[in-house]
């Protein structure tokens, strides 16, 4: 493919670009906060939540292989975790991120094991009946002195409802300020648009930490593992994988990471329910699904895309039920339509997506891109100039390194 | 024992629908392989459009009959248009393409017809309620041996097992069932043999919608309103009766629902304490995950050996 510039990865060019693109990503991160309300910081809390559930799928789903309809379960787990401990048993929302972790986790590993006798879409049936569960179990009656029943948590403690979990709080009033070693970067919590920079930045936080460890998974000796479980099961395990103990692992990770963002729901609605929070029901099983497939299956920034164009549109759009609401040129196009038109998009946008483009967005960029600036790879294990003449061969392997 | 009774009879009818979507996941399941995430969507599209129909005054009967129709014309089309080209690619994709239709199809119910559920006087219905396919007035009930049992779900039942044997006489009796078979049972062989496997296909997907409508507006009849998430559960319950009667057997499919309707109805009528009306999906749930962990093909499904 002709492309208008060449550059070395590893070069001064291509740490040029680097650092263009780790300082828009960071001004777009620091300029959500600062320069936009309560509204939209509350949007972005919404698709950052979204970003790291696509994230902790995409490696069980994209990188693994194992299809699963039911992370909103897991996700479910990490909201009532940090409701349960927060409003009965009066904990900091902090330790409740690791409790969650670990019981999502187990979660994950007990499902784990039917699913390596359970394969392709009947794992999927299986996740997709757990996802319908899990909601009923929630609100189940037996378990009422637990989780709240229908009306959900919190139940005993109205101070805690007003408040929104009153994150960080010490004793169980309300926290006024957020000091780091002294320094308060946040000003009084009790305004709604200072709350909302703190839990954008708690959201944040839990993104980047889903990132790494997605990203710790996939590049080590474990990733491996998991891309030849996908591609081909019964090889991989002739090749000596140990596929039970990789799945365990993968389900275990991927459903403990998706109780993080759990977490975050939890504090930032106040209150877990599943009529409170979409993401805890089906609904948001198969959203995580979309976004993650939109932004692209097996790529660590898939999701993140996926997550931000999901949002903005579904926030864009989300008015249009009403006609005087949608811009005048495409008034035809979606006027007679009773319910807003995201979930119709985004629909069509997937099943064109497996046509055309079924790595996503962010393999439609990799397809193109090297058309304007082309990456040329570092040769694997190549340091100095003995390792010159393998330099030649390994410059077409231009997967992987792209990561 | 009036009560025992009575509960078999409604699992019985509930179990109807359930057998109803589990053959069209079976009849899908058999020609292609795949499993249809649509389905229950796909059937609560023609149960809105009979909604429709009775609207414009249409009595019930001739609606199912259109309603039928629209739901084989939707198969048809989604799989020639959809799930006949990506197939090619990765059954992945088939997967994420019958979600996805799923996805549209849900949004396309609440696009047209508003995301409250139906009839309602509010948004100017002239009927009363979903039209129910047998009389169902408080007073139409049948009493053999002293039992009260409705009308309405001997009816739904004894439409099922009518459906069922024609459905018999469709595989075994006639050319088309014979192609149907065959492609079933061998893609590649039916095709040297002169089968038309994708105008098999293409009906296969069609007539799955078709007895998928049926099953769609019969649920809607027992609910007497049709809404956005009414085949949510109901797809799940078919499924599992298809796992519990064996994807590749559409008698069992049809026995498995049966089964599946009478252990949720007795389960929540007879520990209303643990299980009730709100646990009553772990039923399926529970089905589910023991028949795939213990005997994977089902009751009467094929066992299938793996090749490398």
């Amino acid at each position: 493919m002709k492309s208008m510039f060449s550059i070395r990865e590893g070069g001064a060019a291509s740490w040029a670009l680097r650092l263009v693109a780790a300082a828009i990503v960071t001004a777009a991160v620091l300029w959500i906060p600062t320069s936009t309300g309560a509204g939209s910081i509350q949007t972005a809390i919404e698709a950052l939540v979204l970003m790291s559930a696509a994230m902790s799928l995409n490696i069980l789903l994209g990188y693994t292989g194992q299809i699963s309809i039911g992370h909103s379960a897991f996700l479910g787990m990490g909201a009532y975790t940090t409701g349960i401990l927060v409003s009965s048993y009066g904990w900091s929302p902090w330790l409740t991120f690791p409790v969650a972790f670990i019981l999502s986790f187990t979660l994950g590993v007990i499902v784990s094991f039917p699913a390596s006798r359970i394969k392709g879409v009947y794992l999927a049936l299986v996740t997709l009946s757990l996802a319908l569960v899990f909601p009923q179990v929630v609100t189940w009656k037996k378990l009422s002195w637990l989780t709240g029943g229908g009306s959900g948590l919190p139940t005993k403690d109205a101070v805690i409802a007003d408040t929104g979990f009153n994150i960080g709080a010490e004793a169980r009033g309300q926290m006024q300020f957020f000091k780091i070693f002294g320094w308060d970067p946040f000003g009084d919590l009790r305004k709604p648009d200072n709350k909302a920079a703190f839990w954008y930045w708690i959201a944040i936080g839990v993104v980047v930490i889903v990132y790494l460890v997605a990203r710790g998974m996939v590049k080590s000796r474990v990733g491996r593992s998991m891309v030849a479980i996908r591609d081909n099961e019964t090889a991989a395990a002739v090749m000596g994988v140990n596929v039970v103990r990789t799945k365990a692992l993968v389900f275990g990770i991927s459903a403990g990471l998706c109780a993080l963002p759990g977490c975050v729901t939890a504090i930032k609605t106040g209150g877990v329910s599943p009529e409170g929070i979409q993401s805890i029901t089906v609904r948001g099983a198969i959203t995580f699904l979309i976004v993650m497939v939109v932004g692209g299956a097996g790529s660590l920034w898939g999701p993140i895309v996926g997550g931000a164009v999901y949002v903005f549109v579904t926030d864009k759009t989300g008015a249009w039920s009403d006609d005087d609401s949608i811009p005048a040129l495409l008034r035809p196009l979606f006027g007679w339509a009773k319910v807003p038109p995201s979930d119709g998009i985004f629909a069509i946008l997937l099943i064109v997506l497996m046509f055309v483009a079924p790595r996503g967005l962010v393999g439609v960029w990799r397809q193109y891109s090297p058309r304007v600036v082309r990456v040329i790879p570092r040769p694997a294990g190549a340091v100095g100039p003995a390792t010159m003449a393998t330099v030649a061969m390994s410059t077409t392997d231009s997967e992987g390194e792209h990561e | 024992m009036e009560l025992f009774f009575q509960r078999l009879v409604d699992g019985l009818s509930q179990g109807s629908v359930y057998s109803l979507i589990a053959l069209g996941l079976v009849i899908i399941y058999r020609g292609t392989g795949h499993l249809n995430f649509a389905q229950g969507e796909m059937a609560l599209f023609s149960a809105y459009c009979v909604y429709q129909f009775g609207e414009w005054g249409i009595p019930i009967w001739p609606a199912l009959g259109l309603g039928m129709i629209v739901g084989f014309v939707l198969g048809a089309v989604a799989e020639v248009t959809l799930v006949r080209p990506i197939s090619k690619k990765s059954p992945f994709a088939v997967f994420v393409v019958t979600l996805g239709l799923f996805t549209f199809l849900n949004w396309l119910d609440g696009a047209i017809w508003g995301n409250q559920q139906l009839p309602n006087s509010g948004v100017g219905s002239k009927q009363q309620r979903y039209p129910s396919l047998f009389p169902n007035d408080p007073d139409d009930v049948w009493q053999p041996f002293g039992v009260a049992i409705r009308i309405e779900r001997v009816g739904i039942f004894v439409l099922v097992l009518v459906i069922t044997a024609l459905l018999f006489l469709l595989f075994n009796k006639t050319k088309f069932g014979l192609a149907m078979r065959a492609v079933a049972s061998n893609t590649e062989s039916a095709k040297l043999a002169g089968i038309r496997t994708n105008t098999v296909l293409m009906v296969s997907w069609g007539l799955a919608a078709a007895i998928g409508a049926v099953g769609g507006v019969v649920m809607a009849g027992l609910n007497s309103n049709v809404n956005l998430g009414l085949m949510f559960t109901v797809f799940i319950y078919g499924s599992a009766a298809a796992t519990l009667g064996g994807f590749d057997s559409p008698g069992g499919a049809v026995l498995g629902g049966l089964i599946i309707g009478v252990i949720e109805n007795m389960a929540s009528g007879y520990a209303q304490e643990w299980i009730g009306q709100d646990m009553k999906l772990s039923v399926a749930f529970v089905v589910i995950l023991t028949v795939l962990l213990v005997k994977p093909s089902g009751l009467f499904g094929t066992a299938k050996v793996e090749r490398v």
